[in-house]
């Protein structure tokens, strides 16, 4: 046992003192907070140059309100709301065109202004826009299509219009309309309980973004958590093996101590990364006040889960890394156990919608996917009943048994093999080799 | 466990820290060690030669019980069948195994304590080896900055720093320039004057002869010598001639019962199982005789003459 700690402890400290891990815990956060920072520093860093539009109204009318929504807009919209001083948006400026010679040849002249930065955009408006049945009404011509603030605004304005004149001429009451059109709103609740004094406490309104949210990121931590220490045991093992530090090692240790330690560093590994970002997850939610959402429970299940899911796949991964001969061997080893730790996230969305349904229960009691799937049910409300998760933790723990058997098995014999390239076939034969 | 105290050491070793019965070791068919009988005398030093392939590294494996054998019994520092007697037992693999990116006292403190010896005991010994291999501005430095030779003196420290009863070398000398191969041979020669029993594995028939106490070839899985150098050459008497004639080898064309078995340049080594007084007129009444001296054959003849080519030619037929 102390040879195995010995062991655990220098993985332990080789991964924490790698610039890797130093790089992700950094950087993470890093990411995170510098983009909050880069967004708050450009949030004004934006293009305030006057848009100028040009207008081809077959209409004859619309071409003016246009210009009264923009002159208003520019006037009251395009300024900081705190610091009315300051102008934050672009203002738009509109130039009428004749439309009697509104043809090709006008489209290219205008086009030709467009790029010459005269214009920046230019619009024709048929003179059949009111009509319900036509079609292509009104085009919009750019060549910076991906500004979006001018074509939406336009969109807003011209409907508006539009439907304006279309209710004028259909001589109904807009404001009626609108009034008696006024969409319903289902308010979504949670359950209704009665304290101990029997006092009844209504039900609090559900937040659907917390509720989505933090199941969501209960099972990407959990898949992150497994692919960033999982995987890195594949390559160590196999580093010791091509670098001839195997047989060093395994003089003094046996190969069970050995994968023993490896893989309790990297459990160890794994949960130092679950405290820093469960810690920085927690530090969010208390400070989007969301910490009334998660269930205590649910951070014992993480830590049981995430230990069990480390120990399956880390096994898996160990018992491939010590079979292989290079990093090509293990390439075509590593894509079944990779696909064994992404099956849950293509099951994401079907337990999402219905953690109770007869699949979520089924998928998430199949023991590879138990951890990420158990637990993105566990976050989900109203949760799995007790003893399904304790029957996943059983199922779990017996197959993580057999991983671990399996991985000594295979482990014992791979770790001073030479030469052959492995197969799935040959490494079932280790295992079940006296 | 810390290191070792002089009580310890002054407990009545076992007079064999190896000893093998009628070891055999099969890879599938292959069968890589037929039948080994072998005692290593405790504070000896021990020579394992033989080509390459013939079965010396499974040897030291089954020493270490990296291997079990399939049939046989494997007796280490007294203790039989298990890995017990590993903490006491350095070894210094053929390849070399050190981590690239640890540094070289981390890593040496790291595989003293796979032996059991604290980092606390570990310390000071590591200070004391980095300084005699003259490595002391090495220690904080990462092991992929080390050069090949500085590397090998490392994995040696790592093999003597928790002060093993039984020293495993494979091929400690290979890649080493002179001075650095003395300063390993010294530390070798030291390490057992202190007690500790040595086995190396060698292709320098020079060194093995030079240092060893006792001479083991092993050759197809079988062991083919055994014994003191002089027991060795003693069986195969003095039927070696050194020899330096005017004329060079050509002068030698012809006369009969002269078998060239080395050419050193300056002198011949010849086989002659007959009289040499005899063979000495012959040569004489050819060419004039400048050097006719009757001996022994070197180590390393006796190696070619067990694994020359023609041998496992007629092994074949």
């Amino acid at each position: 046992m102390r040879k195995i700690w010995t062991v655990a402890r220098t993985e332990y400290l080789n991964a924490i003192r790698s610039k890797a891990f130093i790089i992700g815990i950094i950087l993470l956060p890093v990411m995170m907070s510098g983009s909050l920072i880069v967004g708050k520093l450009t949030k004004d860093k934006v293009d305030i140059r006057p848009r100028k539009l040009a207008v081809v109204d077959q209409t004859g009318w619309l071409a003016p309100k246009l210009e009264a929504r923009a002159n208003t807009r520019n006037e009251k919209d395009i300024f900081d709301p705190v610091n009315k001083e300051k102008q934050v948006r672009p203002a738009f400026t509109i130039e009428r065109v004749d439309a009697a010679s509104a043809d090709e040849k006008l489209e290219v002249t205008l086009s030709d202004r467009v790029r010459k930065k005269d214009l920046f955009a230019f619009l024709i408006i048929r003179s059949n826009i009111v009509d319900t049945a036509a079609t292509n009404t009104v085009s919009y011509f750019t060549e910076t299509a991906s500004f979006m603030e001018l074509p939406n605004w336009l969109n807003g304005v011209l409907t508006d219009e539009i439907t304006r004149k279309r209710f004028e001429g259909a001589g109904v009451d807009q404001a009626l309309v609108q009034k008696l059109t006024k969409p319903v709103n289902v308010r979504q609740l949670g359950l209704a309980e009665v304290d101990q004094s029997g006092q009844v406490i209504k039900a609090k309104e559900t937040n659907r973004m917390a509720t989505f949210m933090i199941p969501f990121a209960s099972m990407m931590m959990m898949f992150m958590l497994v692919m960033s220490s999982a995987p890195a045991l594949l390559n160590s093992v196999l580093e010791e093996k091509m670098q001839k530090i195997a047989e060093v090692l395994i003089s003094s240790v046996t190969p069970f101590e050995l994968m023993a330690g490896k893989l309790i560093g990297t459990v160890f590994v794994s949960l130092t990364l679950s405290v820093l970002y469960l810690g920085g997850a927690a530090l969010i939610m208390t400070q989007m006040a969301l910490t009334g959402y998660v269930n205590p429970a649910l951070l014992v299940w993480f830590v049981v889960f995430q230990l069990l899911g480390l120990l399956i796949f880390g096994s898996i991964f160990i018992a491939i890394g010590s079979a292989c001969n290079e990093i090509r061997d293990a390439q075509s080893l590593m894509s079944p156990a990779m696909m064994m730790i992404v099956l849950p996230m293509f099951c994401l969305v079907p337990v999402l919608e219905s953690p109770t349904s007869s699949f979520s229960r089924a998928i998430s009691l199949f023991p590879p996917a138990t951890p990420m799937l158990m637990t993105l049910r566990i976050a989900s409300k109203p949760g799995p009943p007790l003893w399904e998760i304790l029957l996943g933790v059983l199922l779990c723990a017996a197959f993580t048994c057999f991983c671990l058997w399996a991985a000594a098995k295979v482990f014992r014999i791979g770790i001073l093999s030479q030469g052959q390239s492995p197969t799935i076939g040959k490494l079932i034969k280790w295992v079940f080799s006296k | 466990m810390a290191l070792r105290t002089k009580s310890d050491m002054s407990a009545a070793p076992p007079s064999f820290a190896v000893n093998l019965v009628d070891v055999t070791k099969r890879f599938g068919t292959q069968v890589a060690v037929n039948n080994l009988s072998l005692q290593v005398p405790t504070g000896s030093i021990y020579g394992f030669i033989g080509p390459n392939g013939s079965g010396k590294t499974t040897t030291i494996r089954m020493i270490l019980h990296i291997f079990l054998a399939d049939s046989g019994t494997v007796e280490v520092l007294g203790r039989q069948g298990t890995r017990s007697a590993n903490d006491d037992i350095g070894y210094l693999p053929e390849e070399r195994g050190l981590y690239k990116k640890m540094t070289v006292r981390r890593m040496l403190l790291y595989y003293a304590a796979l032996k059991g010896v604290s980092e606390k005991a570990a310390g000071p010994e590591v200070d004391r080896w980095l300084e005699r291999m003259d490595l002391t501005p090495w220690g904080k430095k990462n092991v992929e900055a080390l050069s090949k030779g500085m590397a090998q003196k490392v994995q040696f420290i790592s093999a003597v720093l928790s002060k093993p009863k039984l020293l495993i070398l494979d091929e400690p000398f290979s890649g080493l320039d002179p001075v650095n191969l003395e300063v390993l041979r010294s530390a070798i020669l030291d390490v057992r004057k202190q007690g500790t029993t040595v086995i190396f594995s060698t292709h320098n028939m020079t060194t093995a002869e030079e240092m060893c106490d006792y001479i083991f070839m092993i050759y197809r899985g079988n062991k083919v010598l055994d014994g003191t150098l002089a027991s060795i050459r003693a069986t195969y008497g003095e039927d070696t001639i050194r020899l330096r004639v005017q004329g060079g080898r050509a002068a030698l064309q012809g006369v009969e019962g002269v078998e060239v078995t080395r050419d050193f340049g300056q002198h011949l080594e010849i086989r002659n199982p007959g009289d040499p007084q005899a063979l000495l007129q012959r040569i004489a009444a050819k060419a004039r005789v400048e050097l006719f001296e009757v001996t022994t054959p070197s180590l390393h003849d006796i190696f070619v003459r067990i694994a020359r080519p023609e041998t496992k030619e007629e092994a074949n037929a």
